[in-house]
């Protein structure tokens, strides 16, 4: 009976146990990286990514387009724009201090960009690594790491002497401040390797993404400041290169002057859902809550505005201050993308903002910006309109700018005329000067997120505006982040912060 | 005037009764008490088939089955003696009689009790010089006599027993003698042998000492624990409108902490035992009901008012039985069972209304425009209206509960059944929550009482209606009820036409009421556990056992906000809706063996154990949007307009975790004072890294009953001194999520290549194949004592518990790694402790009871380490933020540490100024900046509950007080609610005008306040009703309840018990909660017959 018992027992414990040792873990909703990468689709998916951060996912930060980011601290620290605080109570003062050279390094927009270009970094390092295990193709190749040299281009332009690395199986210890002018010799030498082996292709399946052309327009952008980053200046360079552009079949986008459209003006389709392929050089490709968003728009409008014309409320932030307004010709069609006094939705903006930050602009103070006038889906969240990161006015702009420069203003002058007549404008009396360009390049780039660059090269930055004084110098570069800084102790601040 | 004298003279006349009267209720309550107490021992009939069992067994299944316990000492009783009882429908007595046939035992029965004990030899007196002769009388604490009772003359063997009526006759040397006088389960008494018929009342030994404590995989009885336990009998619990299982014990056990941060119906306390002993690896402890392990949602899922007692295991000696589950100690709960040869039936109901006790105060219209205009505040911004937006979105809530339970037994078969409500609407509009339970429990004896099988079944729904947790204004995303204080006072509520009004001039604008009145935010939970037990008897001491369960668990959440809620993204969107569903189902298997015997003075109980654990998660989610009307809400998402389909709006997931376990634990008693408990559990998860896919957790503990010392024999001090000690090591394994420790590819939103918009992928997760449970060593010592007759009981714990190999999402230097961070075991954290339970019955007699019990816990937490390395790359993790602004993970010093700013005023343009504590110039605002000071954690350093109990006859009275303290608060809402640069679009506390602060660029200590608080938490007032008459009413038991009556602290938010759960922004964070309610209730509970 006992036996039989524990037989009994003995029987059932086993049938129990069987097959249940096994602790493998099993994965059903996710994919293993090293499966993964393993795949010849991968190379795309990498290379993808690296484009993915350019853009900024659905709801995260990017280049241009959405808030918080590389674009509002770059474009808010110029002339050209800025959120007051106002008197009713919206808006954080945040965006008011950077239009008054105060930012912290504690600003979150520092803090943003920082971590967005590091991790643009990180994700072209490993696409060049996946591309280059995988053997893919050399032009793809290419495209990562010219892609890389964009980030560290913009990481220099912003920040300095900056930590650099070019391969991800590294530690942080390990990667060194460089100095401005290692970087630069980087990304020149990497972008003159590299750029050659892009392709040519235009649009299509190249729109968004570095052609050849892309890639030439940014190594002129490297040379152009490089007086700015590297004490020597590079305007034979840059000349060359831009050269190079102009032969490529690109031209002003002549547009088709439609009443019917809400600008009533050409430049209507440049700034549009999809952007020309004429004039487009590189572009971010939005489809708003999709890939990216443009948030230009409804951000600059008013509540009840923004309604009347489209059916959800403006975010009554951005205006563009009094001095850069009043610097337009009347006869200018760009000055139609500004708004000024009675507008549909019983609103009426006023030339002045008066203050931004204690007690605030009132609600309707300041001009308002049309440029990325909503376009395809749009919602109160933003609009489709892409966003032009190079285009062939700022590279014609350019080569008038080497030219001058390098003391041959006459050669300048055709190009700049070109961007007069297309905007409505009479060419110019004489050969254009440095100011002329300068002045040019600010009507015709606003908002595109050239300004602060071009005002620190033009020495323009530092000084006094409407709302502050004279700027100390070490204002022309970003503080490292406090963030930063605590994660990564080697760092060294920029002066004077 | 009239009426008053009469009352007078009625409240008089119940003080003169005179003796007579006294007497003869005396009398009478004596012989209700008399036929009560013989009541059960007559009436109950008792059957019992057993052939070849042991005392042992037979003793047990009689208690089992049956209200009997049985009272004996070890070595009197042979308990293996092998006997055949075949007993039917007989007395007790009979079924005794039987058993001790052959054996000379002296057998009492005292109502419910039974004493076994070896026959008294009595000495027949034949000494030639006989002195005294006394004559006396034994009675117990309700002074009825004790038949039984044994009379020793000290020092000699002269000894006689109490007869039937309890009277005794001894003959003594001398007047001089002493005589003590024993009786088995009380204490005994020693008196001088002078007194004429001495009336010598006996008190019974602590009851707590017969209790028996659930221990995991088995019980114990209540002297032979080793651990720390805290246990609690529904009779001591807290009454009233109880929703959750939690709230019954709230404050009642030290080192218990239990949290309600606001009382969202629904919403279920949180709970940490001895501290936050992780920081991403959970805190929560496990919860066993009848054997069915789970999370803590599962307490969540059976009726309170079905709960027999509740166990804690709080130190790890106790809790390594459960290994890699038990490091945030185990909540043991076992339900209500039903007795041989009883019926019951049963309702219990509870009614009470709950309002909200102390909301902010904020500024009326005409206060706002007044305050508005003093700092620029445009007309535009005055809408004129005045409105009362905390008002308007609160009402007077309603709690009711429900529970009918019956049930009955025979000799093979006993059952329960319940069925409850708990139907709660919230003082939020649109919120509310109703749970229905399902319970049944069947227990079936077998093949000859050798095989017990006892099947379990719970199954409830709840339905619930929530309030919207997160919603507002980009600048401040908080819940429905928290936006109702941002919103302007001359907001109206409604356009002229009837339409919700949206500010158009407000970014990102909100009307809370719009969105309270049009959201539908509903949640349905099934749940469903069952269990099977079986237990087989193979030999004398050895059973092979049996367990398996399955509980599984379908939540659906359906959400739909419409354009007209005035939300942003709503009216963007033209209305979105979503559904997510999430199955959750749990499997568990256990095979034991367990061998109990006792050689002479040692007794031996041990387990073996294997395990296997299965938990499957998944679950889908959809969304859809621009709906033509807001009718289907969330039910035909396929109603939408797909042309604007976005990422995120499918998806779907599946996991699951597989844990196995061999464990052996051994309890060893060695003259029933020496103690051991030792055990060792090994646990193998999947979960864990490939490389640390096995873990060991031993304890061992040890007893010491100083009172049964022969050397404390003769002393009268202490009535029980118990001296504990053990160490043991729990991990945790459950707060680590399935697939952790992989590295892992993951879609992350849509980007544009190659001429489409493509899924983007990103490496989602670093691998770590080194990856496994958290490790905490605890040390626990502990005494437990009973003085004083037994009027004043307590214990005295200390511990210390360092959690090592600590769970953390380290941040990690990307490069090499490919993403930010990793979760790894690095650190290390500690908690040390002292906590204190003392009750002291200040009145104690015939009538009246009233006992004052207390419990106290000091805990100090302390960061240890949080750097180390992963792959030989070094990790310096410190200054880490963790919860509140400010709140930091520093090395040293408690989790969450307030390294903060001080503020020092406002400058000219009314803008915060701060402290420069360098004085370099600059206001350094990093993490390690030198401007910081520490200012305190958001961990309590102790707590503390109070709670009288007064009996009086029929009615009975329990305070609870309950408070803590030593921590702070930041009060994000205070100071989002105070800045008055935010008044043209928002509302402001009437405290911010005296502040009179413009801005800040800081985030300071302005608002970092004490959360030291005392809470009057519960009063119940009883009054039973006991029926002898009343045809089908045994008795009738009525309460009123007052809950969270009076609070007392210096704490300006709304309520001081927010988060400490653990991780999160949330964490020593008040971003406003959903109120905590004052509430008043009526409870009846009836038992039929």
């Amino acid at each position: 009976m006992k036996i039989k018992n524990i037989v009994l027992i003995g029987g059932l414990s086993l049938l129990s146990l069987t097959g249940c040792t096994n602790l493998d873990e099993k994965l059903y909703d996710k994919y293993e990286t090293d499966t993964f990468y393993g795949s010849p689709e991968a190379a795309d998916v990498a290379l993808a990514g690296v484009y993915a951060q350019i853009g900024g996912n659905w709801d995260g930060v990017g280049y241009a387009g959405a808030d918080n980011g590389w674009y509002d601290l770059n474009a808010m620290t110029s002339d050209e724009q800025v959120i007051p605080h106002r008197n009713t109570g919206d808006w954080q003062l945040d965006f008011a201090k950077l239009y008054k050279h105060d930012w912290l390094p504690t600003s979150s927009l520092v803090n943003n960009t920082w971590n967005w270009l590091y991790k643009s970094v990180f994700t072209a390092n490993l696409a060049v690594e996946l591309l280059e295990k995988a053997q893919a193709d050399p032009a793809k190749i290419a495209e990562a790491k010219v892609l890389r040299a964009f980030y560290y281009y913009l990481l220099i332009d912003d920040y300095g002497n900056v930590p650099f690395y070019t391969n991800n199986n590294t530690t942080v210890d390990k990667i060194p401040q460089a100095s401005r002018k290692v970087v630069y010799d980087f990304i020149v030498k990497e972008l003159n390797e590299n750029v050659e082996l892009l392709s040519g292709v235009k649009g299509g399946k190249y729109y968004g993404r570095f052609n050849k052309w892309a890639g030439y327009t940014l190594l002129a952008k490297v040379y152009l400041n490089a007086e700015v980053y590297t004490g020597t200046p590079k305007w034979a360079e840059c000349l060359a290169t831009c050269e190079k552009i102009n032969l490529a079949g690109y031209s002003l986008h002549s547009g088709v002057e439609n009443t019917t459209s809400p600008l009533g003006n050409k430049y209507y389709e440049l700034f549009g859902d999809v952007l020309p392929d004429d004039e487009t050089i590189l572009a971010i490709f939005t489809t708003v809550d999709v890939v990216s968003r443009n948030i230009l728009t409804v951000r600059s409008l008013s509540g009840t505005h923004a309604k009347s014309l489209f059916g959800y409320n403006g975010w009554n932030g951005t205006v563009v201050p009094k001095d850069f307004f009043l610097k337009y010709a009347d006869a200018d069609i760009r000055k139609k993308q500004f708004l000024i006094g009675e507008q549909p939705g019983s609103v009426n903006y006023t030339l002045e903002i008066g203050s931004l930050d204690n007690p605030g602009a009132p609600p309707q103070a300041g001009v308002r910006n049309t440029k990325f006038y909503p376009a395809g889906l749009n919602t109160g969240g933003g609009a489709s309109n892409d966003f032009p990161i190079f285009r062939y006015a700022d590279v014609m702009l350019m080569t008038a700018e080497c030219h001058v420069r390098l003391g041959n203003a006459g050669a300048a002058k055709s190009f700049v005329d070109a961007i007069r007549q297309r905007a409505g404008l009479a060419v110019l009396a004489a050969d254009p000067t440095l100011t002329d360009i300068y002045d040019e390049r600010g009507f015709e780039l606003n908002w595109e997120g050239h300004r602060r660059q071009d005002m620190i090269r033009f020495d323009t930055y530092l000084l006094p505006n409407e709302f502050r004084g004279a700027s100390p110098s070490f204002r022309k570069l970003f503080p490292i982040p406090t963030a930063a800084l605590d994660a990564n102790p080697g760092l060294k601040q920029n002066p004077g912060y | 005037m009239k009426k008053k004298l009469k009352n007078n003279e009625k409240q008089f006349s119940l003080f003169k009764i005179d003796l007579k009267l006294k007497l003869t209720t005396l009398l009478l309550l004596v012989a209700i008490f008399n036929s009560r107490a013989d009541t059960y021992a007559q009436k109950t009939k008792v059957s019992l088939e057993l052939n070849n069992a042991t005392v042992e067994r037979v003793i047990e299944t009689i208690e089992q089955k049956t209200d009997f316990k049985f009272i004996y000492k070890l070595n009197d009783i042979d308990l293996d003696r092998v006997v055949s009882i075949h007993v039917k429908n007989q007395n007790i007595t009979v079924l005794l009689d039987q058993l001790f046939k052959d054996v000379p035992t002296e057998i009492i029965v005292r109502d419910t009790q039974i004493m076994l004990k070896k026959p008294t030899i009595i000495i027949s007196n034949t000494l030639p010089f006989l002195l005294e002769k006394i004559k006396g009388k034994v009675i117990d604490e309700n002074r009825m006599p004790m038949a039984g009772a044994t009379i020793t003359e000290q020092g000699t063997r002269n000894s006689v027993v109490t007869a039937f009526d309890g009277t005794f006759e001894i003959t003594v040397q001398s007047n001089t003698a002493m005589l003590a006088v024993t009786f088995m389960g009380y204490v005994s008494k020693v008196i001088l042998a002078n007194q004429i018929n001495p009336t010598i009342q006996l008190e019974p030994e602590t009851t707590s000492l017969k209790e028996v404590v659930l221990v995991g995989y088995g019980s114990m009885s209540k002297k032979d624990i080793t651990g720390s336990v805290s246990s609690i009998t529904a009779k001591n619990m807290n009454q009233g409108a109880i929703v959750n299982p939690l709230q019954l014990i709230n404050g009642k056990m030290a080192g218990v902490s239990i949290t309600q941060t606001g009382s969202e119906p629904g919403s279920a306390p949180s709970i940490r035992i001895r501290g936050l002993t992780s920081l991403v690896g959970g805190s929560d402890p496990l919860v066993v009901i009848d054997g069915v392990q789970g999370n803590l949602d599962l307490l969540n899922q059976i009726p309170p008012s079905e709960i027999a007692s509740i166990d804690i295991l709080k130190d790890a000696s106790a809790a390594a039985v459960y290994g890699s589950r038990g490091a945030a100690g185990v909540i043991l709960v076992s339900t209500k069972k039903s007795k041989e040869g009883k019926t019951t039936v049963e309702y219990t109901g509870t009614t009470s209304v709950d309002y909200i006790p102390n909301p902010l105060e904020v500024l009326n219209s005409d206060q706002w425009w007044e305050q508005a205009q003093l700092v620029g505040v445009p007309a535009l911004a005055n809408h004129g209206a005045n409105t009362d937006w905390f008002n308007i979105l609160t009402q007077r809530g309603l709690t009711q509960t429900h529970a009918l339970a019956f049930g009955g037994g025979t000799d093979k078969f006993n059952y329960r059944a319940s069925i409850s409500a708990i139907l709660q609407e919230g003082v939020v509009i649109n919120s509310k929550s109703d749970k229905y339970i399902g319970r049944i429990q069947a227990t079936q004896l077998a093949m000859d009482d050798k095989l017990k099988l006892t099947f379990n079944l719970n199954t409830g729904i709840i339905n619930s209606t929530n309030s919207i947790g997160s919603i507002g204004r980009a600048a401040f995303t908080s819940n429905l009820i928290t936006n109702s204080y941002f919103v302007s006072p001359t907001t109206p509520v409604y356009n002229t036409d009837g339409t919700y009004y949206n500010d158009p001039n407000v970014f990102n604008y909100l009307n809370p009421y719009a969105a309270a009145q049009t959201v539908t935010n509903e949640s349905e939970n099934n749940n469903l556990f069952g269990s099977l037990k079986a237990d087989y008897d193979i030999v004398s001491g050895l059973t092979a056992g049996w367990f398996g369960s399955w509980r599984k668990t379908n939540n659906m959440y359906g959400f739909y906000l419409p354009a007209e809620s005035t939300d942003a993204s709503a009216i963007d969107q033209k209305g979105f809706a979503n559904i997510k569903n999430e199955k959750q189902s749990e499997r568990l298997m256990d095979i034991s063996l367990t061998y109990k015997k006792v050689f002479g003075d040692h007794s031996i109980n041990y387990l073996g154990l294997y395990e296997w654990q299965s938990q499957t998660y998944q679950g889908s989610y959809a969304q859809a949007r621009g709906f033509i009307n807001d009718k289907a809400t969330y039910n035909a998402l396929q109603m939408g307009n797909f042309s604007n389909v976005k990422p995120g709006d499918i998806s779907s997931y599946k996991n699951d975790r597989t844990l196995i376990s061999f464990l052996s634990r051994v309890n060893y008693t060695y003259k029933d004072r020496y103690l051991l408990t030792a055990s060792l559990r090994r646990d193998g998860s999947s979960v864990f890294g490939e490389n640390n896919k096995w873990g060991n957790f031993p304890s061992v503990s040890l007893g010491w009953a100083i009172n049964k010392e022969p050397f404390m024999a003769n002393q009268t001090i202490f009535n029980e001194l118990k001296l504990r000690g053990g160490y043991g090591v729990t991990g945790n394994q459950q707060g680590l999520e399935p697939q952790k420790s992989l590295s892992l590819v993951g879609n992350t939103g849509v980007t544009y290549f190659g001429g489409s918009q493509i899924t983007n992928f990103a490496i989602i997760q670093n691998d770590n194949p080194d990856l496994k449970w958290e490790s905490k060593k605890q040390t626990n010592i502990g005494i437990d004592f009973s003085v004083l007759d037994n009027r004043v009981r307590g214990n005295v714990d200390a511990y210390t518990a360092t959690t090592d190999n600590l769970l953390f999402n380290y941040t990690v230097p990307q490069p090499p790694y490919p993403y930010n961070t990793v979760m790894a075991n690095v650190g290390s954290i500690r908690n040390e402790g002292i906590e204190a339970t003392l009750s002291y019955d200040l009145i104690r007699n015939d009538n009246t009871t009233l006992t004052l019990t207390g419990n106290v816990s000091f805990m100090r937490n302390e960061v240890l380490n949080l750097s180390g390395s992963i792959d030989g790359i070094p990790l310096n993790t410190n200054y880490v933020g963790w919860g509140a602004p400010n709140s930091y993970l520093v090395k040293g010093k408690p989790v969450g540490s307030f390294y903060i700013l001080q503020s020092t005023g406002k400058d000219n343009a009314n803008a915060e100024t701060v402290l420069d504590r360098d004085g370099n110039g600059i206001i350094d605002q990093g993490a390690t900046s030198p401007d910081r000071v520490y200012e305190g954690s958001a961990l309590p350093t102790y707590t503390f509950a109070f709670n009288p109990t007064f009996k009086h006859k029929n009615i009975d009275v329990s305070v609870l007080f309950k408070g803590s303290g030593g921590n702070k608060i930041y009060n994000s809402l205070n100071k989002s609610l105070s800045y008055q640069e935010s008044i043209g679009k928002s509302n402001v506390l009437t405290s911010s005008i005296p502040l009179g602060m413009y801005t800040t660029q800081y985030v300071s200590d302005l608002w970092l306040e004490d959360g030291d608080f005392v809470r009057l938490e519960n009063v119940t007032i009883g009054y039973n009703f006991l029926f002898k008459e009343v045809k089908y009413i045994e008795s009738l038991r009525l309460t009123l309840t007052g809950n969270n009556l009076l609070l007392f602290t210096d704490y300006t938010g709304m309520d001081p018990e927010i988060n400490l759960s653990g991780g999160g922004t949330n964490f020593g964070n008040d971003m406003g909660i959903y109120p905590r309610t004052r509430s008043f209730g009526l409870g009846l509970s009836v038992k039929f017959k």
